[in-house]
């Protein structure tokens, strides 16, 4: 293990330390982990692997599957809803703004599976905030606001 | 016909949602005490003679789901509420949790407390962050009352992460067990094998709202709205091409139409003022033309006579510009997206079906669509791969829909 693997290891336990090492808790473990580092590495699976006590793969495998845990990069997500019924309002263009705003920040555009909020659509969400009948120019805003 | 409000907090209510006092204006802290003083037989047959039916889309009897739970074996038992709402078009239980999280709460502790469960999850899907904020709020007070804690039952709030499947009653508890959230085969069902293979009483939201209001008041009361087979009131989420989309409590029986149109419910179709199809039941749910709305009703018995179900309780209105080819391909990206893999007929059928249609399968390949369709249904583990292909099958059974794009 080098130096960088064992601070990494050394801080993810931290991270966990009070909550119960058992295999249910493993889903609110990696919330926390995604919340911290806003993204889940190899190197982080490997500390929740240790962590908890649960076998690399299985936590690969289970990371993997939510899309809300994957975020490569790192940067900040921001989720525009591209179902139905936000799509009929819009959505699409305001994705690409939202996109353009983007483009030299660290911030991710994302197209999101229906955000369940079709009574205001078109929507986006930042992952804290929730905008409703938003418009370019609030992405816009959003897109800086998660920048900073 | 009007909406009505009892799932939903009256107009008048004044007390803040997760309040002490909202917990007694509902009459949630006297249906709770009814139910701590009655036997979990009694409780039941409450239930059972209410009519009580599953909200979440399968419209299974409450009473049965109960008794069954409460004579299952085991040293252990579970109640979860699935607040994992993540069916196309579907928001309800977003709207309920966010007006009155303490009727579905009231009716988790009721359900733990007649089951004899010591532990309840309340699973919300992770992107309703202020909902989940909002029911941690109800949560502690209910625990500062003394109606949730290590006495009684404990009950602990689960984020989900992003997966639609997650929502499978079974993938759900493999969710909550740490594992990836593949569905289980069926049988043995939750009430037997559940959560870590315990007898398990897993509801709607919806549903644990409907037990606490019944509570609440008695089953007479209960049964002043709705239909002779269906009882009382459902909430339907609108959204699309009317004036006032958002979340709706009516009664069983009410028509389509008046959903659509009446003026303190959807407000008429906006759009070209031309209503095209709805999409009833979300991404798994039915197209319905103009005249099956005109001549149909919120009930299952007179849905299913023209191959519809109320689902989740979702009404996707479209005017008559929207190309519901389009919609299609949408709804079978969705799908493809979110099939969990794990079984055959899902995994390459939901692919399938997007390429299909993709390629302009739609005419020329129309009897193939079919014949995956209902491969898929027939041989699919669980209700997504199952239901997948029911919108798609349902425009392919009504020409008329799509003739003029």
């Amino acid at each position: 293990m080098d130096n960088q693997n064992g601070t990494i290891y050394a801080s993810v336990r931290l991270l966990l330390q009070d909550m119960p090492h058992e295999r249910g808790q493993l889903l609110p473990a990696l919330w926390r982990v995604v919340e911290h580092y806003r993204e889940i590495t190899p190197e982080l699976i490997g500390a929740v692997s240790e962590g908890l006590s649960i076998p690399y793969a299985e936590v690969y495998g289970v990371a993997s599957f939510y899309s809300l845990l994957d975020n490569p990069g790192g940067k900040m997500p921001i989720y525009v809803c591209t179902d139905v019924m936000c799509l009929l309002q819009g959505a699409e263009k305001l994705k690409h703004a939202a996109e353009e705003a983007a483009q030299d920040e660290p911030v991710a555009v994302r197209e999101s599976a229906c955000l369940g909020q079709c009574d205001y659509a078109p929507a986006a969400w930042s992952g804290k905030r929730v905008l409703r009948r938003t418009t370019a120019q609030e992405l816009v805003t959003a897109v800086k606001e998660a920048a900073q | 016909m009007n909406q009505v409000r009892r799932l939903l907090p009256g107009f008048q209510t004044t007390s803040a949602p997760t309040s002490v006092e909202r917990l007694k204006e509902r009459g949630f802290e006297a249906g709770l005490k009814k139910v701590f003083s009655m036997t979990g037989e009694d409780v039941i047959s409450h239930i059972t003679a209410s009519g009580l039916k599953g909200r979440g889309g399968a419209a299974f009897p409450t009473g049965l789901k109960w008794s069954s739970v409460y004579n299952a074996a085991g040293p252990t038992k579970y109640v979860v509420m699935n607040a994992d709402e993540s069916e196309l078009g579907t928001f309800k239980d977003r709207v309920l949790l966010e007006e009155d999280p303490l009727g579905a709460l009231s009716g988790v502790v009721m359900a733990a407390h007649v089951v004899g469960a010591k532990k309840a999850y309340c699973y919300i899907r992770g992107e309703y962050r202020d909902v989940e904020r909002r029911m941690a709020e109800a949560l502690q007070m209910l625990r500062s009352e003394g109606w949730v804690g290590t006495d009684g039952v404990d009950i602990e709030i689960r984020r989900g992460a992003g997966a639609y499947i997650a929502g499978e009653e079974t993938a759900l508890f493999n969710s909550i067990e740490g594992k990836r959230p593949e569905p289980r085969v069926k049988p043995p069902f939750p009430t037997i094998k559940g959560l870590w293979g315990s007898p398990t009483l897993i509801q709607n939201v919806e549903t644990l709202a409907n037990v606490a209001i019944l509570f609440a008041h008695d089953t007479e009361w209960f049964k002043q709205y709705g239909t002779k087979d269906t009882v009382g009131t459902k909430l339907v989420a609108i959204s699309g091409h009317v004036q006032r989309p958002g979340v709706y409590e009516v009664p069983f029986g009410m028509p389509l139409t008046d959903i659509l149109e009446a003026p303190n419910l959807g407000g008429g179709v906006v759009g070209s003022g031309r209503l095209g199809a709805i999409l009833l039941g979300g991404a798994a749910g039915t197209f319905l033309s103009r005249e099956e709305v005109a001549s149909g009703r919120l009930d299952y018995g007179s849905l299913a006579a023209i191959g519809a179900s109320i689902g989740s309780g979702a009404v996707m209105v479209f005017d008559d510009t929207v190309d519901l080819k389009w919609v299609t391909a949408r709804l079978a990206r969705f799908f493809a997206e979110e099939s969990c893999g794990q079984c055959v007929p899902c995994r390459v059928g939901t692919q399938r079906i997007v390429e299909l249609i993709e390629q302009g399968g739609f005419k020329s390949r129309t009897q193939d669509l079919r014949e995956l369709g209902l491969a898929m249904r027939d041989a699919s583990i669980c209700g997504l791969g199952q239901t997948a292909p029911v919108a798609l099958l349902s425009l392919l059974d009504r020409p008329g829909l799509t003739q003029h794009a």
